[in-house]
């Protein structure tokens, strides 16, 4: 089964790839990676949400804005995927996280899953959000043309797609925290955003124009946003 | 007697959630299980007026139970065919009665209170699934409308199944941390029913005994962990006192409660329970459990052992921190070392931020004045409660002490 497994923090601490503070972060990361072995199946660390892009509906338009959303004191840091076989495995995983101790993960079970290469520096990720009460439940009709709508995008942008996956309802999901070594689980997606997680993508794209077109042929519910963020290039 | 519908009732409450833990663990799935326990019973009713009940009405409808839920998987193709074959192949259909297994009723308890679930679907789902309650009856309890009752217990099911919650008793190295939730659920259960003063009385009343049931069967499955038998001596030290706490609609504080009718049975029952306890370690609920038996043994409230009470309250905040148990450690130091002594220790967590906006803290703070009487002071602390405490039985019970110190 596979869970994603999203990091959410504050972005005032000042480690900002380039910076010595950054290299050790991503150090600790490995050290994860290393002992979480196989049962890491994708994940990307992600840029400061200063240069971010958002994509969503206005008066029947696509409409693309820069920027950081709103006045979230937190954002999305990065993800992973886990293949676990159960919730107990996913939770034991994501409490080893270094963003456990000064952030929130959330972890949620995925319907669909498409693996990837090891991000490079021309990567980017797609966070689909959405209204909670808008949110389709897999099953239902209106997932399968969803569904359909998706994989048309992805015949048409196959070039670009780099891996992608679908989650299950934001009921299902679990927020995790480490505060002075004591896990702390509740019920449910992350407290701190209104809207949920409701998909991702990853795509290959040279040039921020080109990202922004790409993102903005990526379905998008009625109430939902894309939020657009570049991927830390991590291979050697 | 057991064919009638009563009778069924009868064997429904006992063997509702051994069945529905048993065959969960056969086929892997809740919400399966849970509802072919229900055909079995629906099956009961309209076989057993005729041909009698079986000898043992459990396995019966276990083995019912297994047979709907066999049938259920045969005919949904859908479902993965992992699942048929783990079922089907591991055994055939046609061996004898299947009973009930304890270790698949525990492995229930610790899935229906996974911490990744909240803690009222924790509640709602262990009241369902091992107590057998309907949806009906919690919602009463509860005073909650039936719907939302019910959409909260599908909720729960469909994240225990799509989120991958494993339905089994946590390893080892997990139980330290997993432990302390199955027994926060039960004394959760055992606190909306004994500390929750308004509604059917009658209802409220069940979930104690509920409650109570659970804890005997927690130490039954657990005996190795003295924290289990602790919370039941608790319960049961507790609830030796329900039946005096009320008089109509009104709270009858311990100290004006009528001793001898306090049941004694009860008493006994819990005093021997948390002996058993403290000779095996050490835990919150054991700290608990010595104050409720200090009260429950004291002749009268004046000849309450404080100085045990204090020593408790002690050994309680080194598990907990909350302020409301210092707030009641003050209440106890007032009457070992005197009233003084008990407003200096309520000052010291009287700026706690977690009390600010509740009426605890100047309702202590009036009771101890007025105990040391200080009347005037204690008069303005009852005002500044009363414009706090949202509570009507609380604010009645607030109203009345104020008259006292006026007059």
């Amino acid at each position: 089964m596979h869970y994603l497994a999203t990091l959410a923090g504050r972005e005032d601490t000042g480690v900002d790839p380039g910076t010595p503070e950054f290299d050790a972060e991503v150090a600790k990361y490995a050290a994860f990676e290393e002992r979480a072995a196989d049962a890491v199946a994708g994940g990307a660390a992600l840029f400061p949400s200063a240069d971010a892009m958002h994509v969503r509906r206005a008066g029947g338009r696509t409409l693309v804005t820069d920027g950081p959303f709103a006045e979230q004191a937190e954002v999305v840091g990065g993800f992973y995927v886990f293949d676990a076989p159960d919730l107990d495995a996913a939770i034991e995983l994501a409490r080893r996280l270094p963003a456990a101790e000064d952030g929130t993960i959330e972890l949620r079970p995925m319907v669909m899953w498409s693996p990837h290469e090891t991000p490079r520096g021309d990567w980017w990720l797609a966070l689909l959000w959405e209204a909670p009460d808008a949110v389709i439940a897999p099953g239902t009709p209106e997932w399968d043309a969803a569904v359909a709508e998706h994989e048309r995008f992805g015949a048409k942008y196959a070039a670009a797609v780099r891996g992608g996956g679908a989650l299950q309802p934001p009921s299902s999901a679990t927020t995790l925290r480490v505060r002075d070594g004591e896990l702390l689980l509740t019920d449910g997606p992350f407290p701190e955003f209104a809207e949920v997680v409701d998909g991702l993508y990853l795509f290959a794209a040279a040039s921020r124009a080109e990202a922004a077109e790409i993102a903005a042929a990526i379905p998008l519910g009625e109430h939902g946003r894309t939020e657009v963020r570049r991927v830390v290039d991590l291979g050697d | 007697m057991t064919t009638g519908p009563a009778g069924i009732d009868a064997v429904y409450r006992a063997e509702f959630g051994r069945a529905v833990a048993t065959v969960a663990g056969m086929v892997g799935d809740i919400a399966l299980a849970e509802d072919a326990v229900q055909e079995a019973f629906a099956d009961a009713l309209r076989t057993w007026p005729e041909r009698g009940a079986p000898a043992n009405p459990g396995a019966w409808i276990t083995t019912a139970a297994r047979h709907r839920a066999l049938d259920r998987l045969r005919r949904e193709s859908a479902r993965a065919v992992k699942e048929y074959d783990a079922v089907v192949a591991r055994a055939p259909i046609e061996e004898a009665e299947v009973s009930p297994v304890a270790d698949d009723q525990l492995r229930m308890i610790f899935t229906c209170c996974h911490p990744a679930l909240s803690p009222p679907s924790q509640v709602a789902l262990t009241l369902r699934l091992v107590c057998g309650m309907r949806t009906a009856e919690i919602a009463r309890a509860f005073l909650q409308p039936e719907h939302t009752v019910a959409q909260r217990l599908s909720r729960a099911k469909a994240k225990i199944r799509q989120a991958g919650i494993p339905l089994r008793v946590p390893p080892a190295h997990l139980l330290p941390e997993r432990l302390p939730v199955v027994l926060a659920c039960v004394y959760l259960v055992f606190t909306e029913g004994y500390f929750a003063t308004s509604g059917p009385s009658a209802v409220r009343d069940e979930l104690c005994d509920e409650a109570i049931r659970l804890g005997r069967l927690l130490c039954g499955l657990l005996p190795g962990e003295p924290e289990a038998r602790a919370l039941l001596a608790l319960m049961l030290l507790q609830d030796s006192r329900r039946g005096q706490r009320r008089a109509e609609d009104d709270l009858i504080p311990l100290e004006e409660q009528d001793r001898p009718a306090w049941n004694h049975a009860a008493i006994r029952a819990g005093l021997a329970c948390l002996e058993s306890a403290a000779a095996d370690g050490a835990g919150p609920y054991l700290a608990q459990a010595r104050i409720a038996a200090a009260h429950a043994t004291a002749p009268s409230w004046a000849e309450t052992d404080w100085h045990a009470i204090v020593a408790s309250y002690d050994q309680l905040l080194r598990y907990s921190a909350s302020p409301a148990v210092r707030v009641n450690r003050a209440v106890a130091v007032g009457f070992s070392r005197g009233f003084g002594a008990g407003l200096a220790a309520l000052d010291e967590v009287a700026d706690d931020p977690r009390l600010a906006g509740t009426h605890l803290v100047p309702a202590t703070r009036a009771d101890l004045l007025r105990r040391a009487g200080r009347r005037r002071e204690a008069a303005e602390s009852y005002r500044a409660a009363l414009d706090l405490a949202a509570n009507e039985q609380v604010r009645r019970f607030l109203a009345r002490r104020l008259a006292e110190v006026e007059e």
